[in-house]
């Protein structure tokens, strides 16, 4: 086994490009999510993109880090995650898919 | 008002194919690409099989952008602390190609060009918002503000299919039928492919890996194969048993990435990208879901790909061929509701894909369903003689478990299997059925020779 430890999420994303569109393709309405007692939105997410404020007690997320699996909106049992793909041109683009 | 005979939603494998042959009909023919060029939103997760490319395109290898040519399938079983290995090598392959690997961005374009070329008008950056209907025929879409008209419209859009949603043949979404994966592209010199992966150049190598045990009682499959100077690695799961395990799947990943053999293979590399998408796992919608009023869906929109075999793309391409036929038919008619769109069907079932999704259903209704432990008759018999084999060998398949590789019992058992698509799986799996037998007979007599041994007085 190698000594050195595997890369962070973060750093795995650091090697995909994406070009950013100033509309969100992610709307969530947080107000159902602090009732939710699963959350898999927090797990399922490829990019690690959602995480819970424990501070604030409510998600928060950021759209612009987004693959475009959009596991998100399918696992989501609020059906609070509104998430559609970006604008055309924008998004995530894959050099080598 | 703008209108053409079809609009192609999607330049992918499907959507292009669908697009490329409509135009070789002389059927006048739209196609729509989101990204800025066609495959830059598309993932692969496994080699290019060309079966269905040569039909389409005969003098394909001119110019395909091809990364190395596959010649050799591996079956890996990866265990905590062992692997079990299936090689198959067929230099047939090496002059006459089976299968290539590529990269999405240069084949995707490269399809919806040859599309391009022959007379389709391929738009790119548009992300279709919306369709036009008119009292329940689709008669076009939106793209934001601008409207598009045609007498039918392809659904080829992929995952989260736009079109499919708001025609309504589209209306749910269960995890267990979603298989989400990540990738990882990893940076390695040629040599070093070729040395690790006991290659040449420009030949390939792709493998199925099944881990079993890895992290406690955690089943999952992953696929590893080279492209020119980089290895693609990825992972799969169901996105209901993500959830119920509550892991990341790039953890599953890592975890791969630290299993020994994994890790001599890939060592030492570095990430080029990370990769992420999900693909509809058997037979998304039912078969009289695939086409509407005005509307055909194909490849992954409408759940038209098989994900265990890995044929996903030729899968995608045969259906955008055959959506291609049923609207040349339609246009012949010129009739474009779904009574004649219902040929689709019958094109469909002319190939062994209307087959594969009726079985792919099938699976996956079964593992999902909650009484999975149980396993049901027809394999019931093949998994007690599995288990007699493996008597003593409590590490590759322990017994409160279902936690032999899915693949594994589908092929042992009676389960009708598309057999076009199968069989080189199914006889190599068989192949290594027998081979544990002969192997594991001649361990027993060894260990029963030495406890014999071992008894008898010391002379």
């Amino acid at each position: 086994m190698s000594g050195k430890s595997s890369l962070s999420v973060d750093e795995k994303m650091a090697t995909v490009k994406i070009k950013i569109d100033k509309e969100a393709h992610i709307i969530v309405k947080k107000e159902y999510c602090r009732d939710c007692k699963t959350r898999p939105c927090l797990v399922i997410c490829t990019a690690e993109n959602y995480r819970w404020d424990e501070k604030k007690d409510e998600l928060v997320f950021n759209y612009e880090g987004c693959l475009e699996c959009g596991a998100c909106r399918l696992i989501c049992p609020q059906d609070a995650i509104d998430w559609s793909y970006p604008r055309g041109g924008y998004g995530v683009k894959f050099r080598f898919g | 008002m703008d209108k053409v005979t079809c609009i192609v939603v999607g330049a992918g494998p499907a959507g292009s194919t669908c697009a490329f042959a409509l135009a070789q009909k002389g059927i006048e023919t739209v196609l729509l690409e989101r990204g800025r060029v066609p495959g830059e939103k598309n993932v692969a997760s496994f080699v290019l099989y060309i079966s269905v490319l040569e039909k389409l395109i005969p003098n394909f290898r001119q110019d395909l952008p091809v990364e190395r040519n596959i010649v050799r399938t591996d079956f890996m079983y990866c265990g905590k602390h062992d692997t079990k290995s299936l090689q198959s090598y067929n230099y047939r392959y090496i002059d006459n190609p089976m299968a290539f690997t590529a990269f999405r961005r240069k084949f995707d374009s490269w399809l919806a060009q040859k599309a391009a070329d022959a007379g389709v008008q391929l738009i790119n950056s548009m992300k279709v918002t919306d369709l036009i209907k008119d009292e329940g025929q689709v008669v076009g879409i939106k793209v934001g503000q601008e409207e598009l008209y045609a007498d039918v419209v392809v659904g080829a859009d992929g995952f989260h299919s736009i079109v499919g949603e708001k025609s309504g043949l589209i209306h749910e979404w269960p995890p267990e039928r979603c298989l989400l994966a990540v990738k990882e592209v990893l940076d390695l010199p040629a040599e070093v492919i070729n040395e690790r992966f006991q290659l040449t150049d420009g030949i390939g190598c792709e493998q199925g890996i099944y881990c079993y045990n890895l992290n406690e009682l955690d089943v999952f499959s992953a696929t590893l194969y080279t492209n020119l100077d980089s290895v693609s690695l990825a992972v799969f799961a169901r996105l209901d048993e993500l959830q119920q395990k509550n892991v990341h799947l790039h953890e599953k990943l890592d975890t791969l990435k630290q299993h020994p053999y994994v890790h001599n293979l890939i060592k030492d590399a570095t990430l080029r990208e990370y990769q992420a998408h999900i693909l509809p796992d058997g037979g998304r919608i039912k078969p009289s879901n695939l086409y509407g009023n005005g509307i055909l869906l194909c490849g992954e929109s409408g759940g038209i790909t098989d994900t265990d075999s890995g044929m996903g793309i030729p899968t995608c391409m045969l259906s955008g061929m055959m959506a291609a036929e049923t609207i040349g038919e339609a246009v012949k008619k010129q009739d474009f509701s779904k009574n004649c769109l219902k040929n689709y069907l019958k094109y469909l079932d002319a190939t062994a894909l209307l087959d594969m999704i009726h079985t792919s259903r099938k699976e996956s209704d079964y593992f999902a369903s909650e009484n999975r432990t149980e396993i049901p008759k027809q394999m019931e018999t093949t998994a007690n003689l599995y288990n007699r084999y493996w008597e003593s060998d409590v590490d590759y398949l322990s017994k409160n478990s279902f936690s032999v590789p899915t693949e594994l019992y589908l092929a042992l058992g009676q389960y009708h299997l598309p057999v076009l698509l199968r069989w080189p799986l199914t006889t190599l799996i068989l192949l290594f059925r027998f081979q544990i037998r002969f192997v594991g007979a001649i361990k027993k007599k060894l260990r029963r020779r030495y406890y014999e041994w071992k008894k008898q007085p010391i002379r």
